[in-house]
């Protein structure tokens, strides 16, 4: 039992989701998550959404797919929201998810 | 040269880089685009330091609800022109720069001319259609752009040195949505002193520039941090792939 217990955690990875500003306010920040190997970058960030609406409808539009003008960091480097939505995740991973503010 | 006055006025900062560096300043011209919230603190900060021509560009006059952030802009001033009281302000602060107060509407016909031969622009806008213009005449006059926006207790700020670092565009190539934006007048003080610090590093040549760097700025925490960004191939205002498209034409 032990055994196969160490082999569970082994398949499971280490993955920190960041938001920033309003994101922020709406989820919490510095989520770490524990998704299966080769999940899918888009699917994590819902998964970690969708505990409140009003952030992930800030974050995602009615079909589900990023708002075109989120940013989304993975390791330091920006995903065009196209990509992020087929982008997987690995152990170690940081994702950061901002929103540009505008005002002057 | 200087005079007694400035000798005075700038003995402090004169400590930190000589007759040198003030000369620097004194010789260079700053566009700012906007005196709102942010245009405030930044010219403020750069009329104190002694940058010799500051044009500050705007087609607002001043409301009652832009005194909790615009601190150009007093009680007095409510239904003058924005640059016109922001002139008077920064001379006042300051007799021994040039002011120059443009009272219009930034746009792609007038956007170049605006900007004319200046060492720096500063963004103090508050959409981004504007701030895309203003990147794109950075882009093409090779001048350096200060972005700096906020909304509530959060703001942004970088800076784009045009050839070598990621664009406005590359960074963000979509614009947020338009809205009324909430906001308290320390953000853009925070944000602001920050452009205004990157302009003066700039004209100066001293430190490290926030190129390739997003400043991110989380009043509710007190938190600063920077993300990494970098130039985008592809980017449709300064992307190496629309360079050589164009070449070829």
């Amino acid at each position: 039992m032990r055994y196969k217990k160490r082999e569970e955690t082994e398949e499971k990875m280490s993955v920190m989701i960041r938001f920033f500003a309003q994101f922020r306010e709406l989820l919490g920040t510095d989520i770490i998550t524990e998704p299966l190997s080769g999940g899918a970058l888009a699917d994590l960030i819902k998964e970690v959404a969708s505990k409140n609406k009003e952030g992930y409808d800030a974050i995602f539009n009615e079909n589900g797919a990023f708002r075109e003008f989120v940013i989304i960091m993975k390791n330091g480097k920006r995903l065009d929201t196209a990509h992020a939505e087929n982008a997987r995740v690995a152990d170690g991973d940081e994702i950061a998810v901002f929103p540009p503010v505008a005002g002057g | 040269m200087f005079s007694q006055r400035e000798l005075e006025r700038y003995k402090r900062q004169m400590m930190l880089f000589g007759n040198e560096g003030q000369e620097q300043l004194k010789k260079s011209t700053v566009v700012i685009a906007g005196a709102g919230g942010i245009g405030s603190p930044v010219a403020l900060y750069l009329a104190v330091a002694g940058v010799g021509t500051i044009k500050i560009v705007d087609n607002d006059m001043v409301e009652q609800s832009n005194l909790n952030r615009q601190i150009l802009h007093n009680e007095r001033d409510i239904g003058k022109k924005k640059v016109d009281s922001a002139a008077e302000t920064l001379q006042a602060i300051n007799p021994d720069i040039t002011v120059w107060a443009i009272h219009t509407t930034i746009d792609a016909k007038n956007a170049k001319s605006l900007v004319g031969n200046a060492d720096g622009i500063v963004d103090a806008m508050d959409n981004f259609p504007t701030r895309y213009l203003l990147n794109d005449v950075a882009i093409v006059k090779k001048i350096p752009l200060f972005h700096g926006a906020i909304r509530g207790f959060y703001g942004q700020a970088t800076t784009i040195i045009p050839g070598t670092s990621a664009c406005l565009r590359c960074i963000f190539p979509k614009a947020p949505p338009k809205e009324v934006f909430p906001v308290i007048g320390v953000t853009p003080g925070v944000i602001g002193a920050v452009q205004a610090t990157e302009v003066i590093k700039y004209l100066l040549n001293k430190g490290e520039l926030l190129t390739n760097r997003l400043f991110i700025w989380d009043g509710m925490r007190s938190l600063a941090e920077d993300v990494r960004v970098e130039k985008n191939p592809d980017c449709e205002a300064c992307g190496t792939k629309k360079e050589r498209r164009q070449k070829r034409k």
